[in-house]
């Protein structure tokens, strides 16, 4: 490490975490305050409009506690801003925090980055037709799209109601052909078939292997429904069409 | 797409502002300038609206994440994505801060070179590859700090000279920065203006600021520009002898569009004044 770097490193470590650190040899207190609080709150900045939600069920005071040790403990590799919001959603699910928490904190946060991560998201939509045969050929999902699992009902959530016992749930995050976010919830069934579109299958193949999962009393009767199932993600968007 | 020239005044493009830009841009407003670590590689409806500005008016990609003078290694995908940025709206100008920003992992805020001899080394070398990724030169923009480094071997004008001639860069001048530093450090700005390699500059920025109870000024970008900054943006016109695409920085309490042209419309006056004035001379 050349000499510079020395200080450099010093500084980084005490930006960090300055209640832990020293500050670096040669710089007032006054000084040092001005950076220690401008990139803290450059930092908060980036990820509080993401997470109004669980920002306001932790409370200011848990939820900075929860910023200061994701700033002082999460390497942040990425130089993209919008990408800052993702980085908390991995460093809660890692799991490894030592602040308690809420058991269903991970999977809120994650589904309030879908709606940014899809609001933005770079997506090269491949040839398609809209009014296609979705049985018989094969389906486009929507690629600006994020499908979230979680055992919670994390679009529930909120001040009045928060869940003490997990409920399976399916959501898919999308952005439709006025480039706006929806939400729609979905069953584990529906999950699966679009599940098994995404393996390039045709309509009728999914249906018949979801049939065969299921072990399903009535293949040709899962068919049909199937097919209005297909036609109505397809009305909101969540569907494309068929590939060309 | 041809690249329209820039000598005139611009202004920092926001997305608060988007609603009343798509009423119409205020004529004052020459070009735009955008963050590449803002706006790079998205899609969807901020993607579609930055498309419909770039098809109409100039834009200026200024970055902030590449962390010329940090440790670590330089973040070559960055600046390629960022030549492709600039290649899919028309961009002909890159300008990137000399402070450093990450080592390993990101601060995301600017910090304060060291000013010593292996610094200036290392940071001309990875602004040289920036350079040579881009295919173009690039302006590296004088910092506003708030402590000075210990150890340094040379004073802040001296570094920069060192820095851009070793690169053979060119200078992006930020006049508010320059205030700022010599409100906070206790030095003339006009005499520290003429020690940078003023011949160099192909861009500069104006800024207002917030000055603390105790008299420490920070470089916010939250208020209007004051007279002495507007002082050393007419020095530095008069001495370039020629005018200088400048933009003009808000990034909090931002007003409305129609107070902001106002300002930059102020940028466009000086730069007609100091046209005349070396028109004068010349002749």
């Amino acid at each position: 490490m050349q000499a510079f770097q020395q200080f450099q490193h010093d500084m980084a470590q005490h930006l960090r975490d300055p209640h832990h650190t020293r500050r670096p040899a040669g710089v007032p207190r006054r000084r040092m305050a001005v950076y220690n609080e401008l990139l803290f709150n450059n930092i908060c900045g980036f990820v509080d409009s993401c997470f109004p939600v669980s920002r306001q069920l932790l409370g200011e005071a848990r939820w900075r506690r929860l910023c200061r040790t994701f700033y002082r403990d999460w390497p942040l590799h990425t130089p993209w801003f919008r990408e800052i919001p993702r980085e908390l959603v991995r460093y809660l699910s890692e799991d490894r925090i030592a602040q308690p928490l809420p058991r269903w904190l991970p999977d809120l946060a994650r589904y309030e980055w879908a709606e940014l991560a899809v609001d933005v998201m770079a997506v090269n939509v491949s040839a398609h037709d809209a009014q296609g045969d979705m049985m018989q050929r094969p389906v486009l999902l929507n690629p600006a799209r994020m499908d979230v699992t979680s055992p919670w009902p994390v679009h529930r959530i909120g001040l009045q109601w928060q869940p003490r016992q997990p409920q399976p749930t399916f959501l898919v995050v999308f952005r439709d052909a006025q480039l706006d976010v929806q939400f729609s919830e979905i069953n584990a069934v529906t999950a699966r078939v679009l599940a098994l579109l995404e393996t390039g299958l045709t309509g009728q193949q999914a249906l018949a292997q979801l049939a065969q999962d299921m072990a399903h009393p009535d293949p040709p009767a899962l068919q049909s429904f199937g097919e209005q199932l297909l036609i109505s993600l397809r009305e909101q968007g969540v569907l494309l069409g068929t590939l060309k | 797409m041809a690249l329209t020239p820039l000598n005139r005044a611009g202004l920092g493009f926001r997305r608060e502002l988007i609603p009343a830009l798509q009423q119409g841009v205020p004529p004052e407003i020459g070009f735009f300038e955008i963050a590449p670590e803002n706006w790079a590689g998205m899609g969807g409806r901020s993607a579609r609206t930055l498309r419909a500005f770039t098809e109409r008016f100039p834009f200026v990609c200024h970055g902030l994440s590449l962390s010329l003078g940090g440790a670590g290694p330089l973040n070559e995908d960055l600046v390629r994505r960022t030549r492709d940025f600039m290649r899919e709206h028309g961009m002909g100008l890159f300008t990137e801060h000399l402070s450093w920003c990450a080592d390993d992992s990101h601060l995301y805020d600017l910090l304060p070179i060291p000013m010593t001899e292996e610094a200036v080394r290392w940071t001309a070398e990875r602004i040289a590859r920036v350079q040579d990724i881009l295919g173009m030169r690039i302006g590296v923009e004088n910092a506003s700090t708030y402590i000075a480094p210990p150890g340094a071997e040379m004073t802040e004008p001296e570094f920069v000279r060192a820095v851009v001639e070793q690169a053979d860069c060119l200078l992006h001048l930020d006049v508010n920065n320059i205030y700022v530093n010599s409100r906070n450090f206790g030095f003339d700005p006009h005499a520290y203006l003429y020690q940078l390699p003023l011949a160099r500059t192909c861009y500069v920025h104006v800024a207002g600021h917030f000055v603390e109870d105790d008299g420490l000024v920070i470089d916010t970008h939250g208020s209007e520009v004051i007279d002495p900054v507007w002082q050393l943006l007419q020095a530095v016109y008069l001495q370039i002898g020629h005018v200088v695409p400048t933009c003009l920085e808000r990034d909090f309490n931002i007003p409305d569009l129609h107070t902001l042209a106002q300002e930059v419309a102020h940028i466009a006056h000086l730069q007609r004044e100091a046209t005349a004035v070396a028109q004068r001379r010349a002749a």
